[in-house]
């Protein structure tokens, strides 16, 4: 029988909910001997709408890029220390854009099967304006999604994996 | 974490009682600190003071968006306020700001950061809720127009 998910890649923003979607991605690699990817998008696109609306100036754009350069670094290194401590190579992946359009990218890109990302908000909100860049991205990609819901529980069976 | 996550009564002023910039900053930073959401009123007062003094966030159309970044923000948190009359805060068009968000966050998570700042982005652009906000008297009227039941 031919394996549905060889690659799995899990978008990481920095939010608690991201880190938990990669405990669950590297839990669902081991477990599948599937190939792992994880990617931060650093979202210039809304750095640049934040300058055309006026409510960053142009040096704040530039301070805040860079901020956002050194947490994707972080968070990323973060979860590659989270996949080697259970013993998974992971490809590790900054781009940056539009969230939504550079999750569907990097998905066409290295094939992916299954894409990971963190709990969405329980809240419905009345605003369409409202729909964060992974529900975006979620409704856009070519791939199957996944949504991690369940911090505890994820956190076990992480913690559980041998 | 999505900013409508943010949004809860205890973080709205509506309406408010202040009638300049400081003042309107000062009331939106004692809303958050009585919510908990701040440890330190006057660093996260100062912080965005500071951001204001280089270039005020005051947007057209009665909004405002003042930022900051601060330890003394336990977490990424926004402040909704209305001011029926309005506030002169050095706007764009020049008219008095009815509509606030004021957001502060810890240095550590710029990706939410600036995720919820691009939200507040896109509602600013919906005329139609913003003028409905501008109406709204009281916390719940603000929830009640943002948040589904």
């Amino acid at each position: 029988m031919i394996r549905p998910i060889k690659k799995i890649m899990v978008y990481i923003d920095g939010s608690e909910q991201s880190i938990t979607a990669a405990q669950y991605a590297i839990v669902l690699a081991k477990t599948l001997g599937a190939d792992l990817y994880a990617l931060y998008v650093v979202d210039t696109r809304a750095l640049a709408e934040l300058v055309k609306y006026r409510i960053f100036l142009d040096t704040e754009q530039e301070e805040y890029r860079r901020d956002l350069e050194g947490d994707a670094q972080r968070y990323l290194n973060h979860v590659r220390e989270l996949a080697r401590k259970k013993g998974i190579p992971i490809i590790t992946e900054k781009a940056m854009g539009a969230v939504h359009s550079e999750i569907k990218n990097k998905v066409k890109e290295f094939s992916i099967d299954l894409l990971i990302i963190g709990e969405l908000s329980h809240i419905r909100s009345r605003r369409d304006e409202l729909y964060n860049e992974a529900e975006r991205a979620m409704r856009s990609v070519s791939c199957p999604v996944l949504i991690a819901k369940g911090e505890e529980k994820i956190w076990d069976l992480y913690e559980s994996a041998e | 974490m999505a900013l409508i996550d943010l949004i809860e009564e205890a973080v709205i002023k509506a309406p408010m009682a202040a009638t300049t910039k400081e003042e309107a900053v000062r009331e939106l930073v004692e809303t958050l600190f009585a919510a908990g959401k701040i440890v330190d009123k006057n660093t996260a007062i100062n912080a965005i003071l500071d951001r204001e003094a280089k270039g005020s966030t005051g947007l057209e159309d009665g909004i405002a968006v003042p930022h900051g970044k601060t330890l003394a923000a336990r977490e990424l948190t926004v402040a909704i306020g209305i001011s029926p009359k309005g506030i002169e805060f050095g706007s764009m068009d020049g008219k008095p700001t009815r509509l606030f968000f004021l957001l502060l966050a810890p240095p550590d998570v710029t990706g939410p950061h600036i995720a919820a700042l691009a939200d507040i982005a896109r509602l600013s652009r919906s005329k139609a809720l913003c003028s409905a906000l501008m109406e709204c008297r009281s916390p719940g009227e603000v929830l009640k127009l943002l948040k589904d039941d």
